[in-house]
């Protein structure tokens, strides 16, 4: 571009001198001396650079100019490095910030599956309490797949983990188990091989056929195609690789990537196969053409009420309820089954939000400075208007200048954004895997420069529009013009403002992570080791108990373990199982949920997690599969059926079997730290002899010190007890806890990061506005002091300006909070989105800063010497 | 800025065109070129001049390159494009159409 520019000017220049050259030639043919004849060539041609740019004029010369005012811009900025270094990093904060955040919707919200038109793909399902999608069992999908004339097809998959063993070596990998219309409904075409079909998908095909992901073949097999056609096995049977799926495609959900995908059918029950009420499948399914996503949803309800009104009529009266008052619903699924989205949705929006106020605040800062910039150069822009430059053209100055630096701010503002991304993808998987690609797309690249350009406008209208306005009369005449300034103003009571809202939601958001860590769950997690087990073929059921049982007396015996025991359901990591039981002394009313939760423990759970045992006596060794079934129950079991009178002794029925209550201990939470207390009743692993060990997750607690320390002792512990057996995901039980405080904790920390920056810059605000009033009153307040006023009423009059800035900010920055926090409601716990608490505080340190801001200023004013001050002008 | 013009607003580019459309030239040619066949009743001022070589280029009814002149010296030749004929064609035509109201008027309020 700058090459055309100089080629254009160097070919004008040419044209030009060639004219003259000519000219002058006449005239020296003329007879006149080569001087004389030069002089009346110039003479005649006329003004050479006016007619230059009257040609520029015609040939456009836009980015001529914006070149011209960038290089000025330039020019400026280097010579004020320290300003350039503030504004670029406050704009780089806050445009990376936004980046950062978008780049996470767009990774969990906005990208598309790569599959043939995802716009019409749609989730066929069940309507969770929340709203939310939910899964649905094998009858409801075959009912449907069959029964809506809307799809074009549907597929239903679940996903686990699956321990093959190939060429003599065992490996832990993520599955998928997929119906045979899987493939077909997004229209792929195989990277070797072939995909599954529906031949594929019986209960028992001749040669189970596997798919394995473009990523693991790369893994395993360096893209070898010789993988094709290779075999291992899962438990007892054997599959054959039939082909690779196609790069870039990674499943069909969001943050995970199967390595292999396997037929559905092999791995249903006969029980799963037909109970219509067991929910274990994911429905995925294309809208056949012309057909919209509103009609669907008008054919499902129909196929719904009477697929459900059906199963309703096979369960007793009591149950029917709970299954006629289920809703389904098609949701647009272009991301597939985005569980992410899901869960972090929320979160996300509110984090755009304060990253969005951020970016807002670093322009009312960068606006300020540039308008305090702005002031000194007044006397410039006067002479430019005056010398006839338009006004558009000094505008555009401006403009170029906050152009530079929105421009810096948003290149580095990408780079911080690319870190910024990835610390958060690592927050959110929180020791996990989170697949999610944060590589910035063509969106985020648009996003960044579009809210760059927006910073660039919002920061250097205000500046050019208020140089433009005092332009050349007062300004040339040097006299210090009034008013004015008050824009300064407004930009500080808007940075108050910003700043008040954020600290406001700092204080909520940090405020729901201290009470949830102050919830009692009813157990100590910290210290505890846990880990699970698992084996490549089920042991025989006599074999099974008694290796759960070595696992433990080797993990009991590891020196630094004070307890060890092993649960199916792990307190916060997930709900207890339901069933109805039957009570002593206990009449259920008819419209009485006879459900409680249940959980099976083995021995010592109690002590290893210090729940306390409040009544009777633990499990023991004793209880075995022939002696009496016993149980425990929580408090909240043994009040609401026994009230004050005791529980044990008494007996509990569910299933045909009988339990005596041995003992009562304290509740615990189960699902997360919002969740209510529920009615538990625990049973011993030792009466349950058919469980697996790899049903069980293991705990260990340590005497001291970090518990991951055990886990290498641990790893050995589980293979001494059998060669087979293999160790999984040992971690602390404080990460797991933690892994569901996951968008509260990145809330509080981003938050309270952000609360904390605007706060800063909101005191800088201050100071910066302060400092330039009070050396603008310096003649003045040389005068007051000259007549009499003391110190005090110098202070005073200083901080009475700021206290007014105050009083308004904060009013607006109050009532924006209190328009905006009810949005984080959900997200809140222990708190209410209006908590004056939380309003009082977040005003208080806001007003101590900004105060401690405008202190200087204020000691400066009252430190004036009237004689120096009045010379001063 | 508006391009100074001894010629009525328009004039100037036809005659230009008119004079390009006999043979690749140059500016100074151009000028020398108006002057010659106007019997020196029309100057052309390189103000006006050049600004208006410049719009019709960028119009596209001229396109310009660089070659060499009768002196040996290099200059930049402007010629005719194929829209800049069809312009010229038009432009003559209406011309004459003026020219001629023009005339009669005089004539017949004479």
């Amino acid at each position: 571009m700058w090459q055309r520019k100089k080629t254009a000017e160097n070919e004008l220049a040419r044209e030009f001198r060639y004219h003259l050259d000519k000219l002058t030639a006449d005239y020296v043919r003329e007879g006149l001396s080569p001087d004389e004849a030069a002089r009346r060539a110039r003479l005649e041609f006329g003004a050479v650079e006016q007619i230059k740019e009257d040609c520029r004029d015609v040939r456009g010369r836009w980015l001529e100019d914006l070149g011209k005012d960038l290089q000025f811009a330039l020019r400026g900025m280097r010579r004020s490095p320290g300003f350039t270094a503030v504004a670029v990093a406050s704009l780089a904060l806050g445009i990376g910030a936004n980046t950062a955040i978008f780049t996470l919707i767009d990774a969990v919200m906005l990208r598309s599956l790569p599959v043939r038109d995802p716009g019409r793909l749609v989730l066929v399902t069940r309507v969770m309490g929340d709203g939310n999608p939910g899964s649905v069992s094998y009858p409801i999908y075959e009912h449907l797949r069959d029964g809506m004339a809307s799809l074009a097809g549907a597929e239903a998959e679940t996903a686990a983990t699956a321990t093959i063993v190939m060429d003599g070596s065992d490996e832990l990998l993520d599955a998928e188990w997929v119906s045979g219309t899987h493939y077909g409904v997004f229209g792929l075409q195989p990277a070797a091989g072939r995909l599954l079909g529906p031949a594929d998908d019986t209960p028992a095909p001749m040669a189970p056929a596997a798919v394995i992901s473009y990523r693991y073949w790369q893994r395993r097999f360096a893209l070898d195609p010789g993988a094709v056609g290779k075999t291992f096995t899962i438990r007892d049977r054997t599959f054959t690789i039939v082909g690779v799926t196609p790069a870039g495609f990674e499943g069909t959900r969001p943050g995970r990537d199967p390595d292999v995908t396997l037929p559905l059918q092999m791995m249903l029950t006969a029980e799963q196969r037909g109970e219509p009420t067991n929910n274990m499948l994911y429905l995925l399914a294309r809208l056949r053409p012309g057909v919209s996503r509103a009609q669907a949803d008008a054919e499902l309800q129909v196929l719904w009420s009477a697929f459900q009104a059906k199963v309703a009529a096979t369960l007793p009266i009591k149950d029917q309820p709970t299954i006629l008052k289920q809703r389904a619903a098609v949701f647009p699924a272009s991301n597939g089954f985005n569980a992410l989205e899901y869960r972090y949705r929320q979160a996300l929006f509110l984090l755009m939000g304060i990253v969005g106020l951020v970016l807002l605040l670093a322009c009312a800062n960068l606006s300020g400075m540039l308008l305090a910039r702005a002031a000194s150069r007044r006397r410039e822009v006067s002479i430019r208007v005056a010398i006839g430059a338009s006004r558009a053209r000094v505008m555009r100055q401006f403009l170029a200048e906050s152009l530079l630096l929105a421009a810096l701010g948003g290149a580095a503002g990408l780079l911080l954004a690319r870190w910024l991304s990835h610390g958060l993808v690592t927050m959110l998987a929180n020791g996990g895997t989170l697949l999610l690609t944060v590589d910035p797309d063509w969106r985020v690249l648009a996003f960044t420069a579009g809210i760059a350009l927006l910073a660039c406008l919002l920061a250097g209208l205000a500046p050019g529009l208020h140089a433009l306005g005092n332009a050349v009369n007062p300004a040339l005449k040097e006299v210090r013009a009034r008013g004015g300034f008050g824009f300064g103003k407004v930009l500080v009571i808007a940075q108050l403002a910003i700043s008040m809202v954020l600290a406001v939601g700092a204080t909520l958001f940090i405020g729901t992570l201290v009470n949830l860590h102050a919830v009692d769950p009813g157990f100590q997690a910290g210290g505890v080791l846990t880990f699970g087990v698992r084996v490549n073929r089920p042991y025989p059921p006599a074999r099974s108990f008694a290796v759960q049982q070595e696992l433990l007396a080797h993990l009991q015996s590891i020196p630094g373990v004070v307890a060890a025991s092993a649960t199916q359901v792990m307190a916060l990591g997930g709900g207890l199982w339901t069933r109805n039981v039957q009570v002593e002394g206990y009449a259920f009313r008819p419209d009485e949920s006879e459900e409680v939760g249940f959980n099976a423990i083995a021995p010592h759970y109690f002590a290893t997690l210090a729940t306390p045992l409040l009544a009777g006596r633990d499990f023991s060794e004793r209880d075995t599969d022939t002696s009496q079934k016993v149980t425990i129950v929580n408090e909240s079991f043994a009040r609401y059926f026994f009230g004050a009178r005791t529980a044990i002794g008494r007996h509990v029925t569910s299933v045909k079997v009988t339990y005596e209550i041995v003992g009562v201990v304290k509740d615990a939470l189960y699902r997360n730290l919002r969740d209510s207390r529920i009615k538990t009743m625990y049973i011993p692993w030792t009466q349950r002899p058919g469980d697996q060990p790899s049903s069980y997750a293991y705990l260990a607690r340590a005497a001291s010190g970090d518990p991951l320390r055990l886990s290498a002792m641990a790893e050995r512990a589980v293979r001494e007890t059998d060669s087979e057996l293999r160790i999984r995901a040992p971690r602390t039980y404080s990460a797991m806890v933690d892994q569901g405080l996951v968008n509260e904790r990145i809330l509080a920390t981003l938050g309270g990061f952000f609360g904390l920056v605007a706060l800063v810059v909101a005191a800088l605000g201050m100071f910066g506005v302060m400092a330039f009033q009070v050396s603008r009153r310096m003649n003045e307040l040389g005068v007051r002091m000259a007549l009499g006023a003391r110190r005090a009423d110098i202070v005073g009059l200083v901080l009475r300006e700021v206290a007014a800035m105050l009083v308004i900010g904060v009013a607006i920055g109050v009532s924006g909070a209190l328009a905006l926090s009810g949005l984080a409601r959900n997200l809140l716990f222990g708190l209410r989105p209006t908590e004056p608490g939380a309003f009082a505080l977040s005003a208080a340190v806001l007003c101590l800063s900004a105060l401690a801001a405008a202190w200087l200023p204020a000691r400066r004013a009252s430190g004036i010497d009237p004689v120096s001050a009045l010379r001063h002008q | 800025m508006e391009p100074k013009s001894d010629l009525l607003q328009g004039t100037l580019d036809v005659l230009i065109l008119r004079i390009v459309a006999l043979q690749p030239i140059h500016g100074y040619g151009i000028a020398q070129r108006i002057r010659q066949i106007s019997r020196d009743v029309l100057q052309v001022q390189q103000g006006s001049l050049y600004p208006a070589l410049h719009r019709l280029e960028k119009r596209g009814w001229l396109k310009a390159s660089w070659g060499e002149a009768e002196t040996g010296r290099e200059a930049k030749f402007y010629s005719l494009t194929a829209l800049g004929r069809k312009q010229l064609a038009e432009e003559s035509a209406n011309w004459r159409r003026l020219s001629e109201a023009v005339t009669l008027i005089l004539e017949t309020a004479e």
